[in-house]
Formats: structure tokens, sequence, C-alpha cells
């Protein structure tokens, strides 16, 4: 039965639920649709052009951008200090390591140090906002796939680590809690208990997803052996996290190029695996979250006292208390709230391990009190290039899980 | 900025060799260095990393001419392709032999490139001129604003501010 061109286009258009055909070849029946950038599966406002023979995907181009608000702009429009407010919504599930990355970074240009018990409160929380952001790429993955208990579960103890951020910075998300020097405030009184019931919560709970889907014949179905790159593609596209320990390379930031607390060698292992497919990525992202487990306990039992952030009244606000009693810390306050600390020129690049891999703050000061340029390497951004060849050969509903496991915030790919 | 510059000419070919010395390309991202003492405005700064050493490395590669183009190294690191066309996105860099080169975070009929020096924040300069109080006429009218739209220097500041 032959169908006109016009009338198969109609017809795909009539019944597609958010599908549009964009072009559609007579003699070779290849076609070009549309998938987003409002698709539930596509992890915010990702647009997919996919070339289809049939349900097999030919090609498959990403189209970014439509979340693109200009942060790194905004960031030379701030002073140094405040562009921590912008930095920290660009990867929204894992703000603290954006935090991280760019305090580093100014770290690094103002040539300070960090005191110890600073180092080891971002290392605490970062491990635990990576707890909260696989339990995402856990849930979404399952839900994508139709398990949806998955996401049930995965939210359920994410929204226990939110609370545990909210008593810690007062907010869930975007925190703004670290800064160049340390971090902001101290931890509150009660941490240490809501902590180690974050830690045992999650001893147990991970072994109920393991249940759950680990060994669930649909979820293997659907995983094994589907979005499958080499270990030579994922270092050419420049994949990093899981996505590249997934193929069998072993290379963690944490453990090769130690910052904060793990210079101070925690012992923790990386996990790897090998096949590169989807199902890799899942087993590497639960081994991940036992792994941060172990550190957050870690971190917890080795957490030492003093200063929460360098106390250098040049680049810190100085106590509420001494503003009654001394005329500099008064005109320090003044000096910092109305213009900010000025940075040394310069350039500098640090980058943190982040839950979707390597994410790098470049940094450029021309000695005033405003970043000269900001960039960052976002690590979902540059991961989305090896979507293409993941989903070239396969199915429509494998690209489905392959985007789930490749699991990019769009916040962070458009910046 | 002490890090050695590379001019365009040279880039593609250094590529090649810091490729086969084991070079990973991390970073690449547009600069301008207008205020910078540069001699070319533009330019983009890469980042290196070497895995077995574990090393980084911070290259400059200037970019000549109008509009400042460089050769595209796609073809050395294949990761370059979302890198560079956000460099051509938002600094208006041209990479020669790029693939598919297209704006990727604005659309593609946006005018400019925003992060260059001279492109300004996109503030909307707000008035604070004194409006005469509950003078609505009818229904659906708002208070009258021909004296807001005087004249608005770049500080989104009116003339009339700035003598008060």
């Amino acid at each position: 039965m032959t169908v006109s061109r016009e009338e198969l286009v109609g017809r795909l258009e009539a019944d597609g639920q958010g599908a549009f055909v964009e072009w559609f070849d007579e003699t070779d029946e290849r076609m070009v649709i549309n998938m987003g950038p409002v698709h539930p599966s596509t992890h915010g406002v990702l647009r997919l052009l996919l070339t289809l023979d049939g349900e097999t995907v030919l090609e498959c181009k990403p189209i970014i951008g439509y979340l693109h608000t200009g942060m790194e702009k905004e960031c030379e429009d701030q002073t140094w200090r405040a562009a921590i407010t912008i930095v920290t919504r660009m990867d929204y599930l894992a703000p603290f390591f954006n935090e991280q990355a760019y305090s580093l970074a100014v770290e690094k240009l103002l040539d300070i140090e960090v005191p110890p018990r600073g180092k080891y409160i971002r290392s605490l929380i970062t491990e635990m906002n990576r707890l909260s952001s696989h339990l995402v790429a856990f849930g979404t993955q399952g839900l994508d796939m139709g398990a949806m208990s998955a996401m049930f579960y995965g939210f359920r103890e994410r929204e226990v680590i939110l609370d545990f951020f909210e008593m810690v910075t007062g907010l869930r998300m975007n925190n703004n809690y670290f800064l160049p020097g340390g971090v902001w405030e101290d931890l509150p009184e009660d941490w240490e208990r809501a902590a180690r019931t974050i830690v045992e919560m999650m001893k147990r709970r991970v072994e109920e997803y393991e249940q759950l889907i680990t060994e669930n014949p649909i979820f293997l179905e659907r995983t094994k052996g589907i979005g499958a790159i080499t270990t030579e593609e994922a270092l050419a596209l420049g994949a990093t996290g899981p996505i590249l320990r997934a193929t069998g390379y072993d290379w963690d930031l944490r453990r090769d190029m130690p910052y904060d607390a793990f210079e101070d060698g925690l012992s923790f292992s990386v996990p790897v695996a090998a096949e590169g497919d989807v199902y890799a990525r899942y087993k590497v992202r639960i081994a991940e979250i036992r792994e941060s487990t172990k550190l957050v306990e870690q971190l917890i039992d080795r957490m030492p006292s003093g200063d929460h952030k360098n106390m250098d009244p040049k680049i810190t606000h100085p106590p509420r208390d001494e503003l009654n009693r001394s005329m500099e810390a008064v005109i320090h306050h003044f000096k910092l709230s109305t213009q900010g600390y000025t940075v040394p020129p310069g350039e500098t690049y640090a980058a943190v391990e982040s839950p979707r891999g390597e994410l790098g703050v470049y940094a450029i000061s021309d000695g005033g009190s405003s970043p000269y340029r900001c960039h960052v390497r976002d690590p979902s951004f540059v991961n989305l290039q090896s979507l293409g060849p993941m989903a070239r050969g396969g199915l429509v509903a494998d690209l489905i899980s392959t985007i789930a496991s490749v699991d990019p915030v769009m916040g962070g790919v458009d910046r | 900025m002490t890090d050695v510059e590379i001019r365009s000419e040279e880039w593609l070919d250094s590529a090649r060799e810091l490729v086969a010395q084991g070079w990973w390309l991390a970073d690449l991202c547009g600069v301008d260095r207008m205020h910078l003492g540069f001699d070319d405005r533009f330019g983009i700064a890469v980042q290196l990393l070497h895995r077995e050493r574990k090393e980084r490395r911070t290259l400059h590669v200037a970019a000549a001419g109008e509009p400042p183009s460089v050769p595209s190294v796609t073809s050395v690191w294949p990761t370059a392709n979302f890198l560079e066309r956000e460099a051509y996105d938002l600094f208006g860099i041209v990479f020669e032999g790029h693939p598919d080169l297209t704006r990727i975070l604005l659309p593609d009929d946006w005018e400019g490139h925003p992060l260059r020096k001279d492109y300004g924040v996109g503030k909307v300069p707000v008035d604070f001129v004194k409006q005469p109080f509950l003078q609505i006429q009818g229904p659906g009218q708002g208070p009258n604003t021909i004296e807001a739209q005087q004249e608005v220097d770049g500080y989104g500041q009116t003339a009339k501010d700035g003598q008060s």
C-alpha cells in the first residue's frame, strides 16, 4: 500500500504526541522528525532532530539553547562574591559543585587558604549532593522506562537530603553556601545526627533500589547493550563522569587530582564498568551512591574543628558582634558590601568531579572587583555530544533510556 | 596571563602535536581581551588535560582579522564541536573548517554576539520619575508616561536624575 507524502505527514501530525514531521523522503522512506523541546522524557527543554528509518534512528542531532539566560555574561556584572548566586543556578541538580568549582578558581586567583573545617564541610555537602543528584538520575531512568516506583523511591530519599541542605544553608536548591575562602556559615548544632541518619538511611535504601530494578528482566532488556559507546569514542567526544567510567576508563578527579578534603586521602574506590551501555552507566551510578555514602561517613568522623572560612577581613565579612566594637570591622563591612574585594589580575581553571563529570570554571580577572570572564565547562553540555553516537542504529524507544542515562541537566547545558 | 599565545596559523599544527603527546581537550572558550592588553582583541582560551601526567595546561590562541577567525580543531578533538559553536555564538569567532558552524545557544536570527565587551548586559532602564498620583482618566488607562520617555544615558539615568 502506498501512501502519499501529504497524507502520511498529515496522519503523523494528527496522531503524533509532540512529534512533528520536519521532512519525509518517499523514495527511501527516511523521515526527519522533531522530538522536544517539551517532551517529558527529554529532561527539560532538550530538542532532538531525529532522522528515522521506520523505528531505527539513523541520526540524532541535539538542538539546545532553550534555557539560555546568559549567565556567564551576568557573572561579569556581579562582584566576585555575588557571582556565586548566578553560578549556583547553572546545574540545578548539583548546585554545590558549581559553587565549589567557582570558589576553587577564585581562591587560586586570590591565593588564599581554606581552613580544614571549611574544606571538610564543602566535601561533606558535595558528597551529599552527589547522592541527591544520582537519586534523581536513578528515579528518572526508571520513570522514563515506565518504572514509576523508581521515581517515588529516588525522590523520597532526595527529599531527606534536601531537608539537610535546608537545615545547613537555609535553602533546598540554589544554595549560595560556598564562598571563596570556605563556606558562608558553620554547620548548625544538630548536623551530625541529621547527617548520620542520612548515611544509615542510604545504606539500607540503596539495597532496596537494587532489589527493585537491578535484576528486573524488563529493565535488563531495555538497558543492556543499548546506547553503547567505546572508551575511544567517549574520550574523543569529551565525555566525562559516569559515561566515561562506564566504558571502562578509570578516571576520577577526586582521586587523581584531589581538591578540598580529598587531599587528605579519604578511602574510597572509583566504580568502573566495562560495557559502556545504559546498564553500565546505571551500575556505575548505583556504585557511586554506595561510595559517596561511605565518604560522607568518613567526613563526619574526621570533621575537624576551627574556622569554617578564611577569616581574612579583606575578603570576608567580619562577625556581626565585632561591628559593635571595632571601627575597622565597620569599614571592612562597608567596603565588602558596597564594592566587594578586588582579585589580582590573572587567569585560572579549576575543575571538580560533579555527578556528571568534569565541571570546570575558567575565570579571568583584570584586577577589578568583578570577574572579567567566567566560563563554566559544564559536563552536561559536553556529554550531550555523545548522545548522537549512542543513539545511532538504535530504536526510538531505546533513545529515551539513553537520554536518561546521559542525565543531562538543561540548566547546565544552556547556562 | 603569563601563558604562551599561539598564532592562529600555527594552531592546527600544534593541536595535532599536542594530541599526539596525549593532551585531551577539556575546555575551549572565547575571550574578548579588549582590556587585557593583547594585540588581537579576540582569542580563545584552551584548557588541556594530560591524564597520565595528571597535568593541566592553558593555551591562548589569537583570533586575528575581521571577523576574528581561528582554524577549527574538530578534526583533532571532536569534542571541540559544541565548544567552538558556543564561542562562535557568543563572541562571533569564526572557526574555519568547522562542520556545522551555527548558533548553538541563541536563536538563529539573533543579532550580535552577547559576550563581547561592547554588547550591553541588557538592562532595561527604569525611570524613577515622579508620577502624578492617581490621575487615571478612565478604565484601562495608565498614568501619563510622556514624562518618562525622556532621554536615558548609558547607565539608565535620565538627565533629570543626575541634576537632582
